[in-house]
């Protein structure tokens, strides 16, 4: 049987369910619209994002991605969408749209008067030696399987290409507990958000440009790559080549849209490189050749999640439009201007371009571009903003509570604070999507700054630490001062204290992993454990071995008595010679009772019948 | 590997555990795996081969590339990324193309 719906939306993405939101809202009644989608869980990639988005708070600006879906998702409920989950479009036919559903395994049939086709992008494949060993990913399948099925497919990573997809990874990696030992990019600078690879940076993660990879090493499993530096035409430089010790590779190198099944409904295609190759010809409504055919999101040019929203929107008003016979101009208007807005910066000029190129013009610059230089006032508690680019974002300015911070008119302003308005709350630090804020303060014997932290541990106060600069390198000892907890938002401040003279270079830290210098082995008694009980001001052997067990096992001490003689003349400064040696009491190896009991029975035969349980009973 | 805490994702400690078989072994799965997530949680990172005999496992895990083709309960194609675990399915490494058993 054939069913017959108003509006079929294909895709559960972020486009997809605003424009059935669109629809569903304008036409008053979700039963005429209709979403298949071929994943398990509805959101399309949201769910797998576990970082906070850009943008504004008209569209979860600051939200987590994962948490904007479960949003959007349940919009779509409450206004009676049907979203019909494992069911695959595979074929749209004149007369009839097929859709295989993997649940019930069967082919149902669709009519639909209306078709928003929003199925995304599809990650693009890289050309080198093996890459199709298993252990070879797409950065956005490590993604899905890290975030949303909580198993992480190795330990050890190369991360190839840094856009945002390849820099987002790489952190969200290092916070799903894996170690990334670099990010190759064959362009000469970083194609994502300079804060996406700032946070990588000061993590020690090398991003490596003019690189790229020639070679995944491994018979049936990835163990290893080989990383080359390529020349002016991206050819590697004999010579050059470098292996990393790594157990998987993710390709982050860019996305193509899935543009089958609205080729299948005639509507014309176009090569538009800047859109990410083929994508539908469409107008500014998202209405391709095909009249009753709209599109929305990656499948109409590859960008990013914020303006698939809005253009799932248009669309969805659009259709809405011709459903009812109503006008709903307005809100259309209101979303083109918000398209606009997000677009004016120069991360979307490929996307400008490639419109252009359809007939489609949107307007660049007007933004605030400007650096703060002026870092306020020594000796206050305030924010410095660390966002060089201008890039479609504002939260700090919306979630100031004293209006301190400005972007200036457009979204992709460049931030500007004013310390006569900054009370130094931190609440900027923490809904900053790009970890781009920091907390600074001068004091007499050392300096406070605030570090926006997402990672595992949370370190105690006075927790010893490692400080790194921007780029991950150790420049300093320091401690934490404390922590600011974030327990809903998830991006906690850790203030530490720097020396004097670092509050302008310490941008991160490393908890000091406990000293793995063994001195005991059976107790497993550390160098590090000795000296901090010498510390305490036992210098003495004996008392040592009370406090920490240092050679109280099996072995008796036979290993580590000197060692640890020659941590206390050292510490000391006694020599060997002059410290108390100890007991050497027996017995000198572990004895089995059985063994002593054994030697009294052969000695005195009458002892047996006293030993109790013992050989005879009376 | 299992991830068991993450600083912004909520870990169950308590999860319903199924068992399914992959080439006859005993596969320990979480009612929330696909087979692919299943299959990387314990180990296996070969999930079949190309005619050509290379191995071959998950590439997109979105259900677009087909690297992960497996047999399961004997139907060949079954894209492991996309498709839930089900308690005591047999699933098989896959070679080629598959071949259906009529």
């Amino acid at each position: 049987m054939v069913r017959h719906v108003k509006a079929l939306v294909v895709g559960s993405g972020p486009a997809g369910l605003t424009g059935a939101i669109a629809i569903a809202e304008s036409v008053g009644d979700g039963k005429d619209v209709v979403i298949i989608d071929e994943g398990i869980e509805p959101g399309g990639q949201l769910p797998k994002q576990t970082h906070k988005f850009f943008g504004h708070e008209g569209f979860y600006a600051s939200v987590r991605g994962f948490e904007i879906g479960n949003l959007l998702v349940k919009k779509v409920k409450s206004l009676g969408v049907e979203i019909i989950q494992q069911a695959t479009v595979t074929g749209i036919y004149e007369d009839v749209i097929t859709v295989y559903d993997r649940v019930n395994n069967i082919v149902n049939e669709y009519l639909a008067d209306y078709l928003l086709i929003a199925t995304g992008a599809t990650e693009k494949f890289l050309a080198f030696k093996n890459n199709t060993l298993p252990g070879v990913y797409g950065a956005g399948a490590v993604q899905t399987l890290m975030n949303q099925y909580k198993v992480l497919p190795g330990q050890s990573f190369l991360i190839v290409g840094a856009g945002n997809i390849g820099l987002i990874v790489a952190y969200q990696l290092v916070q799903a507990g894996a170690e990334v030992k670099a990010i190759v990019e064959a362009s000469s600078r970083v194609g994502g958000y300079a804060v996406h690879a700032n946070k990588v940076k000061r993590l020690g993660i090398p991003i490596l440009l003019r690189h790229t990879i020639l070679e995944a090493i491994g018979k049936d499993k990835v163990r290893g790559a080989v990383v080359a530096e390529i020349d002016e035409r991206f050819k590697p430089i004999p010579g050059t080549e470098k292996e990393f010790v790594v157990d998987a590779i993710c390709l982050a190198v860019g996305l193509q849209p899935n543009v089958e099944l609205v080729a299948q409904t005639g509507a014309k295609l176009v090569y538009i490189p800047e859109l990410g190759g083929y994508v539908p010809l469409r107008d500014e409504n998202m209405r391709t050749t095909v009249h009753n055919v709209f599109v929305a999101g990656d499948l109409a040019g590859i960008e990013e999640a914020t303006t698939a929203m809005i253009e799932g929107y248009i669309a969805g008003y659009n259709i809405a439009q011709e459903l009812t016979g109503k006008s709903f101009k307005e809100k259309i208007e209101k979303m083109k201007k918000e398209l606009e807005e997000f677009r004016r910066g120069p991360f979307s000029k490929k996307v400008r371009d490639g419109l252009k190129k359809m007939g489609i013009v949107f307007p660049e610059g007007g933004y605030m571009e400007e650096q703060q230089i002026d870092k306020g006032p020594l000796g206050k508690l305030r924010a410095v903003i660390e966002c060089p680019q201008a890039i479609p974002c504002n939260p700090c300015e919306t979630s100031c509570p004293t209006g301190a911070i400005n972007v200036g008119g457009n979204i992709n302003g460049i931030p500007q604070i004013d310390y006569t308005k900054c009370i130094g709350c931190g609440v900027c630090v923490m809904k900053c999507p790009g970890l781009a804020i920091f907390m600074i303060q001068e004091k007499d014997e050392y300096s406070l700054v605030g570090i926006p932290y997402e990672l595992l541990p949370i370190p105690s106060n006075g927790t010893k630490v490692k400080l790194l600069d921007r780029e991950g390198k150790d420049v300093a000892d320091g401690e934490v001062d404390h922590v600011a907890l974030n327990n809903k938002g998830k991006t906690h401040i850790v203030f530490l204290k720097v020396p004097k003279g670092f509050e302008d270079v310490v941008r991160s830290f490393r908890i000091l992993a406990k000293s793995e210098e063994f001195i005991c082995r059976c107790e497993e008694i550390t160098k590090e454990d000795i000296e901090r009980v010498i510390d305490m001001g036992i210098t003495d052997y004996e008392e040592l071995r009370r406090v920490l067990r240092i050679g109280m096992g099996p072995c008796g001490g036979k290993t580590c008595r000197t060692l640890t003689l020659q941590i206390l003349s050292e510490k000391t400064g006694r020599p060997v010679s002059e410290i108390e040696l100890g007991a050497y009491r027996p017995p000198t190896m572990p004895t089995p009772f059985e063994a002593v009991v054994k030697s009294v029975l052969t000695e005195n035969s009458e002892v047996s019948e006293n030993i109790p349980g013992g050989v005879k009973d009376e | 590997m299992r991830i068991k805490e993450h600083p912004i994702l909520s870990v169950p400690s308590e999860k319903t555990y199924l068992t399914f078989y992959f080439e006859g072994r005993v596969v320990y799965a979480t009612s929330e795996d696909t087979i692919a997530s299943a299959l990387i949680a314990n180990g296996f990172d070969v999930f079949g081969f190309t005619e050509h005999k290379h191995p071959r496992g998950f590439f997109c895990a979105i259900g677009k590339c087909s690297a992960c083709l497996v047999e399961v309960d004997g139907i060949p194609n079954v894209r492991a990324c996309i498709t839930p675990v089900r308690e005591g399915m047999q699933v098989k490494m896959q070679v080629g193309r598959g071949k259906p058993k009529w």
